[in-house]
Order: C-alpha cells, then structure tokens, then sequence
C-alpha cells in the first residue's frame, strides 16, 4: 500500500468553511462545510464519504479551484489553490467525456493545450492511457455510441493523459450497474498502483469507499465537518484485489461504517424534527 | 404497418419518404379536382398545369429568374449578416452576465415589435433601395436569433466547461473548443428556422417598395388578377424554403454524425 510521504500534507485542508448566500434577500444562507482541517499525503487515496448532500462533492470542487471558501484555505504542494487548471484533473459522474470527439479524441483533448509536448508525442499518450483502461479497440467510435463504463473510463484516461498532480474524481461510477462498477473500482486501483496519483474520491457507496480507499474521511451531514477518519490499510493488510471484498476483515469494516453511516443518519433525522418543531 | 399508427412509433425512412410523396400528390389531386370542377371560379383558382404554365412563362419571356436571384441573394446577404452578429453577441450574452444584463431588455422589446410595422421608417431612414430590405430581414431575425443562441450557449453542461479548465484551457479557447463545439448542432437547427422566417420579411419587405424580387412579381401580376402567375411565385417561394431546409438537414445529420 501507498504510505504517506508527506506528513505535513501533500493537499491540505486549513480550516475550510464553505456558507452559500442566498440569491435573494430573506432567505438564511446555509453553512455547507463547517471548519474541516484535512492533509492528504502525495500518493494517498482518500475517500470522502458522507450522506448526500452534506458538502463532501463541495469540498473536493473546492480542491479543484472550482469553488471559493468562505473561510480558510486550501494548499497544494504548498502553493495556495486559487483557481483550476492543468495540476487538479477532475472526472465527473455525468457529462465526463465530449460527446463530438471520438474515443481517441477525447483522450487526446486532455493534452491539447500543452505547449511543451509536441504533436506526435500527444498522440504517444493519449494511446498509452487509452491502453491502459483498455479500450484501444474503441479508438474511433463516438462516446455515445459506447457503454457508461467505457465512458467513465475514458474520462479517466483522458484526466491522467493532462498529467494532474491530483485526481479529483465525484462519484465517478455512481451511474453504473453493481457489476461494471465494481469492475471500474478494482481498474481504477490497477491503475493508481502505476500511476500512484494522489486521489480524492467522493462517493456514498460504502463498499466501494472501503474497497478503494487508504483513508476514508467521515463527514457529517449538512454542514459537512469531519466525524471520523478511518485509516483501512489497517484494517484490511495486503494488496487489494477482487477477493478482498470477501474477506471477513473486509466485512467487518465495512459494517463497522455502515454502523456510523446510520448513526449520522438518525442524528441528522433527529435535528430535522427538532427543526420543524 | 402497426408501427405507423402506434403512439410514438418508429418507421423507417424509406416509409417516411412514401408518406411524404402520398401527401404531396393528395393534395394536387384535391387541388385538381376542386379547381377542375370549378368549385371556386377558375379565375380564382386555376388547375395546377395553368400555375405550371404560368411559371414557364415568367420565367422564359418575363424575368422571373433574375427576380428569385434577386431575392435570394437578398435573403442570403441579410441572414449572413444576422448570423454574424448574432453568434458572437449571443455567446457573449450567455458567458458574462454583463453583456446580457445590458443587452437582454432591448433585445426583448425590439423583439416585440411587429417588423412589417418598421418597414415605414426603415424606408425613411435608408429609401428604397438594397440597404431598407436587407435592414428588414435584419431586423426580424437578428433580435430572434441572438436569444436563441444565447440560449443554445447556455445550455452547455457546466461539466464541460469546467473539464476545459481543469485541463488548462483560457477563456477563449473554452468558448471555442468546447462551448461553440458544444452548442453548433441546435443552432444549426435554430439557423435553419430563422432562414425560415427570413422569407416571411423578404415578401413583406418586397411587396412595399421594391422593383424586383419575388415578393414585387407576386404583387405586381396581382394588379392584373393574374392569379396563376401569383401562385406561380408562392409556389416558388415554398421550393425554394423546402430545398433549402433539406439541404441544412442533409449537412446537419453528415457534420453531427455523433448525434
């Protein structure tokens, strides 16, 4: 497993606060991230984890310098995250790859505005990553004539052909059927085993959080603090491979955050009747 | 066959194609039948050989011919004219709310404005010549089409756009690259209706001041109740929208294959 290089955080979360102001006058704003402090080592592969709609997708978009704080700020190799570019690649669940571009092209785009690779050298990485996620054979189909598996794969390809220091990835199999997904998961750790990309990945699969992560962040919900951070490489030793998800140390984390998702669950239950009282 | 009457079926086109036909020849033959049988006085409507021979003969001794160029080149000029304003400010209006902000509410209200209404002063201000007409066609669909546009633009996923970011991309090459790319199958799609309404204002524009084009002959064969010469120049006027129309489809399904 990856250790952490970097105890001081390769990607740091310095008391990040996120409150959405509402569009028009009488309405209260909403404190969507309250006060979370995080440091992700380089190489680490952390999952945020967290009911829907509690902020998690928020503070990852804030990573990729698509959304500001409102209080705190957000480090990357030490320099300021001050908005998006070429270091921070995303992968979307929806929308992830451009329907008018090929297969090839769409890996392809993922270099087109470096100035400091030249064209024939492009096209030697796009096809290495498009090998990668296997799917040279569909080099020249139009994405929409392909499955959402193959989608999402080619989005992934196409990420790590811009050469990112991080991967922000948001619920990028939550579209899926169970058994590409799973297939999906167990690739994409394949591929980070060679590519060893520091990896943001929000989800609130639980299995799929266990199965893929170093490090789960818990959040809470609306607004999203930190409730609990689990470290699995302890729990569950040894590489990872589709076997793992049988094993009974698998099992038992797994039921053990499933035991704290509905703990969060009821409690947020409880303040929404609180609320409304 | 059960396909062809079931709600939402699905045909194929060479069934489409055999429908379109039997439309089209039902109605000459109801047009025949009613005008052969003189329901509605000859005078008034002439049988389809009689609009056929009209057309023969406007465009061999007359000048017909030079009258469609006329107009189409009317058309064409103005539209293009349309379309290049149009797209830029469009695009514009959807990215920075600064420009839609200021632009919107006049867009609107001209918008509003019945161009048939205008054509009085655009002839004031410009006189009777090219400049008043292609101002017409202009004005009736600039305002129409920049919305339109706007609207396609905004309409892009905001995934798309952001994925541009993160791979390095600036403003400029986001709105090429991805939001022009985007957006270019509905505003063909919506440049091909506009062409549409083109039309309308070029008659309209033709008929009130104007000494050539297929809007003048229609009017000026009317004073003689030339009524086969009349449908002769409608008639021309609907060929000409739906060639034009099919060849856009045409292009449209050949450049987004990927639709």
């Amino acid at each position: 497993m990856t250790a952490v290089t970097d105890p001081a955080g390769f990607l740091h979360f310095d008391r990040v606060s996120k409150v959405f102001e509402p569009v028009d006058r009488g309405h209260r704003a909403i404190k969507v991230i309250d006060d979370v402090s995080l440091a992700i080592g380089e190489g680490e592969f952390v999952v945020f984890l967290g009911p829907s709609g509690c902020g998690k997708t928020t503070l990852m978009r804030m990573a990729g310098g698509l959304e500001t704080a409102s209080a705190g700020r957000i480090l990357l190799g030490g320099e300021p995250v001050t908005g998006p570019d070429r270091r921070k690649g995303m992968v979307f669940q929806a929308y992830s790859s451009f329907p008018w571009l090929t297969v090839m092209q769409n890996v392809r785009f993922g270099l087109k505005y470096r100035r400091d690779v030249d064209a024939r050298e492009k096209d030697a990485i796009a096809r290495h990553y498009l090998e990668m996620v296997g799917l040279a054979d569909f080099a020249g189909f139009f994405v929409n004539r392909i499955s959402g598996g193959m989608r999402q794969r080619v989005a992934i390809a196409r990420t790590l052909a811009a050469g990112p220091d991080v991967l922000l990835m948001d619920e990028p199999f939550g579209a899926l059927d169970a058994q590409t997904r799973e297939f999906l998961q167990y690739q994409l750790l394949e591929i980070n085993r060679r590519e060893r990309k520091t990896v943001i990945f929000v989800t609130h699969d639980v299995e799929e959080a266990v199965f893929l992560a170093d490090r789960i962040v818990m959040f809470s919900a609306r607004p999203a603090s930190v409730i609990e951070e689990i470290r699995v490489v302890e729990h569950i030793p040894g590489e990872r491979a589709l076997e793992t998800k049988t094993t009974t140390s698998f099992f038992r984390l797994r039921n053990h955050v499933i035991e704290l998702m509905r703990e969060q669950a009821r409690r947020t239950e409880a303040m929404f009747a609180a609320e409304g009282a | 066959m059960r396909a062809l009457f079931a709600f939402r079926g699905q045909t194929s086109q060479r069934v489409d194609w055999a429908l379109a036909v039997v439309a089209f020849v039902g109605f000459l033959t109801l047009w025949y039948l009613i005008a052969y049988f003189e329901v509605m006085p000859r005078r008034f409507l002439p049988v389809p050989d009689a609009v056929i021979g009209a057309l023969w003969r406007m465009s061999v001794e007359g000048d017909f011919l030079s009258d469609i160029w006329v107009s189409i080149a009317r058309v064409m000029v103005a539209f293009a004219l349309s379309v290049a304003m149009a797209l830029p400010l469009g695009i514009l209006m959807s990215s920075y709310r600064i420009v839609g902000a200021l632009s919107e509410p006049i867009i609107d209200f001209i918008r509003y404005l019945p161009v048939p209404a205008l054509v009085p002063l655009l002839i004031i201000w410009l006189g009777i010549d090219e400049e008043s007409k292609i101002a017409v066609l202009w004005m009736g669909t600039f305002f129409q089409l920049v919305l339109l546009i706007a609207d396609d633009a905004k309409r892009v996923p905001r995934e798309f756009v952001e994925i541009g970011y993160t791979l390095g991309a600036r403003n400029w090459q986001i709105l090429r690259d991805i939001v022009l790319r985007g957006m270019l199958p509905s505003t063909v799609d919506n440049l091909r209706i506009t062409l549409g309404w083109c039309w309308t204002y070029l008659i309209v524009a033709e008929i009130v001041a104007a000494n050539s084009g297929i809007g003048h002959a229609i009017w000026s064969m009317r004073r003689f109740v030339k009524t086969p010469e009349v449908m002769a120049g409608i008639l021309t006027i609907g060929v000409i929208g739906l060639v034009t129309d099919q060849i856009i489809r045409f292009a449209h399904r050949r450049a987004f294959r990927y639709l």
